[in-house]
């Protein structure tokens, strides 16, 4: 096959990323002592993806190391072998080996092959651990699959291989490969192949002894073959003694212990029903059954039973034992593997995709798939289930379709506009197709935006991974609860939130818990707690990161703080003082880890997230906990916001920071020394904020009798905002100011009206900071 | 000093490059742009005020979706009769992948102008920088001054780009 696989690299690259997440969070949600099967079957399968597509593409390496991996997988989930904590220890490290290696195929950074070459021999060390034991010299210096030749007695079953490869497998190097491929996994003999003129089409018997299991070649096969038309059976397992080989080496004839070989054979044309059942491995036999015998109608309904009592699910989406002669089959040729790949793949990307359930629809095969019995169906919803439809697309291109349609929505606000002018009322005609164009770009706008939502959980699945390897090098008792993974908040947040987070719980970790014994020592549960939560509240999302610590110390802090010369007074409130933290080369810890403690990072921490438009907040309580919650809007893309005039300008205040607005009375304002202006709201002096002097711009009038006060809330700092009036109520499309110009003090963005006018966004954190600079020069 | 790396030399290649200039008149005096670097050309409109800005920075408008700033030369070089008519022009240009928009008296013509017919511009003193000037050209007995727009619109005295007015 001539096809070139690069163009795929990409594809496979993200794929296997997926799958070695996926793989990774199911081992660290898997109970050690009481495994899931169906968790097991799952990481089975992320890994057997990744393992057939890794050869696929001819990353050996990668399918190697999956092959040994996925081996191990296949003995726990069929209970062959006990899981124990040290093999979870072991896949977590050669998943991230793995993920090396998918780094390194991509360019970027090496992998110690020797450390490859460890892990391989942990693993095989892990598998063969309760099985025959073996000497470890065997182990000690294989590099990957193709030393586990001849001369490993170990776990050697023998597969009797017969297929018919397509035309263009079998004229291509496809079939070459195929049998490279299969002398890697042990000693291969072709014992029947097709007539040398005939370019190696036609029937094709090969025996291959290996320790591999089948699933391991059984995918390759498939490749090659026509559709449905190959079949592996294992004859008798031979792991007695090195001496039995021989018999099979010297014998090319067809050996005693093949149960159905000639059965199945091209030329065999009757067929009993009742002993196809009857051999052996019926679920093998249910694939084979219809290559070589075009004529075996009356086989389906045995196939499907045969199948269905294959019940581990995976099967399925392999070879699909199909109720149809072959040669119908093979007209869809092209459905199959695209379904087999496809379908398992897509997992991860599901969550982005809540709303159209509908399942890939490959002419043919699914329908096939739904037509099978219930059982059948029953034992592949985990999988069926994650094979929702989805598409990949850049993220360029969704931006484009998000200005677009926010293009379109002030265009048909302008229309509505228009409309609502004409003199002696628009036709009523045209004001309803105007309403129903007002809905229907709602709607638009709003799954449009939604595709770009994402469930948090797509951050919050590392944490686990970071907690368990932090935790054990810190020699600290930790168990992590998250709740909230489903809630949905922009991809271009989640992307930039992950570092922020991941920062915030490794602080919590090194030092918000403490070690065991103090723990105990203070009457504490050994076993300290972080609690991650997202919710939504109001118009943002809040993530906090909470533990049951020590908590923060409030003197040590202070007494840092002027150690480094920062201005602080003991009257500053909890908050004032915590916030200190976030100070740039700020740390209270006592010595410097490699965890944290440096004092970088909390500052950092800070500003990435004031970057995306959210804030940071700390409560903490010393040697209850400490609780960090951090809020974010839900888009960087729209924004709830209060249209206000300030003389002939329009301006937007995000609706997340009003708390109230007021006409105030002439008396109400009272000036601090000559300068600063505050209004008492219920109480508490509030600064005013005079916006037409903030900005420079002639206001219908300066009488604060005249307009209205607007209270705004940003980051704990309140302040009376004087403007002329109150607009109305818009959903905005935020749109960047520094694009083409650059910051302006006091605005945060821009967007455009319905009349087509631009309108600046106020920057409300920035112009609370600036009130309260005002007041405390004045006070 | 730039007028010297294209006005000065005359290597062979260049007299027969021709570029094309698109000329604007502030006041008496006539402009030469290279043309590819404008966008498009259109009417003045009312844009919103920007806070606090200078004011020669007119405010932004909504050029189809994107927000643009405009700059009125006039004001910026004290050139002309500040205005506002239905037949103000606004050049908007495309420079250092920015949209800026150039409110200037009136847009004249298209010329072909070769290296060679660009002559290396006297050391003047004047509100115009000389070092945003390529060099004078004169077609048909007009003189023109041709200006490295792009330069012009990114130096920290327009106070256009962040980081060239910090």
């Amino acid at each position: 096959m001539t096809i070139d696989m690069s163009q795929f690299y990409q594809v496979f690259f993200e794929e296997s990323a997926e799958h070695l997440a996926t793989m990774e969070g199911l081992l660290l949600e898997l109970d050690i002592d009481n495994p899931d099967s169906e968790q097991l079957n799952a990481i089975f399968r992320a890994a057997h993806s990744i393992k057939g597509s890794a050869g696929t593409f001819g990353f050996t390496d990668l399918a190697e190391t999956t092959h040994i991996l996925e081996n191990l997988l296949d003995r726990i989930r069929k209970q062959e072998l006990g899981l124990r904590a040290d093999m979870v220890d072991a896949f977590l490290e050669s998943g991230d080996l793995l993920g090396d290696m998918l780094e390194a195929h991509q360019g970027r950074g090496q992998v110690d092959p020797r450390a490859v070459a460890s892990i391989c021999a942990r693993l095989r060390q892990l598998s063969a651990n309760d099985s025959v034991p073996i000497e470890p010299s065997l182990h000690s210096a294989e590099e990957g699959a193709e030393v586990v030749g001849l001369n490993e007695p170990v776990g050697k079953r023998t597969f009797d291989i017969q297929f018919v490869p397509t035309d263009v497998a079998a004229k291509g190097k496809g079939l070459g490969n195929l049998l490279d491929e299969l002398r890697s996994f042990g000693s291969l003999e072709v014992l029947s192949q097709p007539a040398s003129d005939m370019n190696n089409v036609g029937y094709w018997q090969l025996r291959l002894v290996t320790d591999a299991g089948q699933d391991a070649f059984s995918d390759q096969i498939d490749f090659i073959a026509e559709n449905g038309a190959w079949r592996v059976v294992e004859e008798t397992v031979t792991n007695d003694a090195d001496g039995d080989f021989g018999f099979f080496d010297d014998s090319p004839g067809a050996p005693a212990t093949d149960p159905g070989y000639g059965f199945f054979s091209p030329v065999d044309s009757s067929t009993d029903l009742a002993s196809a059942v009857e051999v052996p491995a019926a679920k093998e036999e249910s694939y084979g059954f219809f290559a070589p015998l075009p004529q075996v109608d009356e086989g389906g309904a045995a196939a499907s039973e045969a199948s269905c009592e294959d019940g581990d699910g995976y099967g399925f989406f392999t070879p699909l034992p199909s109720p149809v002669p072959a040669q119908h089959v093979v007209e869809e040729g092209d459905g199959f593997g695209f379904f087999e790949s496809l379908a398992p793949k897509l997992a991860p990307v599901q969550p982005i995709e809540p709303v159209t359930p509908a399942r890939v629809s490959i002419p043919g095969v699914v329908d096939k798939a739904a037509a099978l019995p219930a059982r059948a169906a029953k034992s592949q919803s985990g999988v069926t289930a994650a094979a929702e439809s989805s598409i990949r697309v850049s993220v360029e291109k969704v931006d484009q379709l998000i200005n677009l349609v926010g293009e379109l929505v002030i265009t048909q606000a302008m229309l509505l506009q228009t409309a609502a002018q004409i003199q002696e009322g628009a036709p009523e005609r045209l004001i309803n197709g105007l309403a129903q164009l007002e809905r229907n770009t709602r709607d638009l706008q709003e799954s449009v935006m939604s595709i770009r939502m994402m469930q948090i959980s797509f951050v919050f699945s590392r944490f686990p991974r970071v907690v368990r390897d932090l935790s054990s090098k810190l020699g600290k008792q930790v168990e992590l609860k998250t709740s909230g993974e489903t809630t949905e908040l922009d991809k271009g947040l989640i992307e930039r939130i992950a570092d922020p987070l991941t920062h915030l719980i490794r602080n919590s970790l090194d030092h918000g818990i403490e070690l065991p014994e103090t723990r105990i020592a203070a009457g504490k549960s050994p076993v300290g707690t972080i609690t991650l939560k997202a919710y939504h509240q109001g118009g943002s999302i809040v993530i906090e990161v909470g533990d049951d610590g020590a908590g923060l110390p409030r003197n040590k802090i202070l007494a840092k703080a002027r150690e480094r010369g920062l201005l602080v007074s003991d009257q500053m409130t909890d908050s004032e003082v915590f916030n200190l933290i976030f100070e740039a080369g700020f740390s209270t810890a006592d010595q410097v880890t490699d965890v944290s403690g440096r004092g970088v990072g909390m500052d950092v921490v800070r500003r990435n997230i004031q970057s995306m438009g959210g804030r940071v907040e700390i409560e903490s309580m010393l040697g209850v906990g400490t609780r960090m919650t951090v809020r974010l809007p839900l888009t960087l893309a729209i924004l709830d916001g209060m249209s206000i005039a300030v003389g002939d300008q329009t301006y937007i205040l995000p609706l997340s920071y009003v708390v109230e607005s007021f006409q105030p009375k002439v008396g109400d304002i009272k000036t601090l020394s000559n300068q600063a202006r505050v209004i008492q709201v219920r109480g508490e002096f509030l600064p005013v904020v005079v916006l037409h002097e903030l900005f420079n711009i002639r206001a219908q009038s300066s009488d604060f009798s005249q307009g209205i006060m607007v209270v705004i809330d940003a980051d704990g700092i309140h302040a009376a905002l004087f403007v002329d009036a109150l607009i109305g109520q818009h959903q905005v499309v935020i749109k960047s100011l520094e694009a083409n110009y650059r910051r302006v003090p006091g605005i945060s963005g821009a967007t455009i009206m319905g009349d087509g006018h631009v309108a600046l966004i106020l920057d409300v954190s920035a112009i609370a900071g600036m009130a309260k600079t005002n007041l405390q020069k004045a006070g | 000093m730039e007028a010297m790396t294209h006005g000065g030399g005359a290597v062979s290649d260049d007299d027969l490059v021709a570029s094309e200039f698109l000329t604007f008149t502030l006041g008496s005096e006539e402009y030469a742009i290279d043309i590819l670097k404008v966008q498009e050309i259109r009417g003045y409109e009312q844009p919103t005020l920007i806070a606090n800005a200078p004011p020669f920075i007119k405010g932004v408008i909504n050029l189809r979706g994107i927000i643009v700033p405009i700059v009125d030369l006039r004001i910026k070089f004290n050139l002309g009769k500040v205005e506002y008519t239905p037949f103000t022009v606004v050049v908007i240009l495309n420079v250092a992948g920015r949209v800026i928009g150039a409110v200037v008296d009136s847009v004249s013509d298209v010329f072909s102008l070769t290296r060679s017919q660009i002559r290396q511009a006297p050391d003047f003193s004047g509100t115009f920088d000389t070092k945003y000037i390529i060099g004078l050209a004169t077609v048909d007995g007009r003189m023109m001054i041709v200006t490295d727009i792009e330069r012009l619109m990114t130096s920290a005295e327009m106070a256009l780009i962040d980081s060239a007015s910090e």
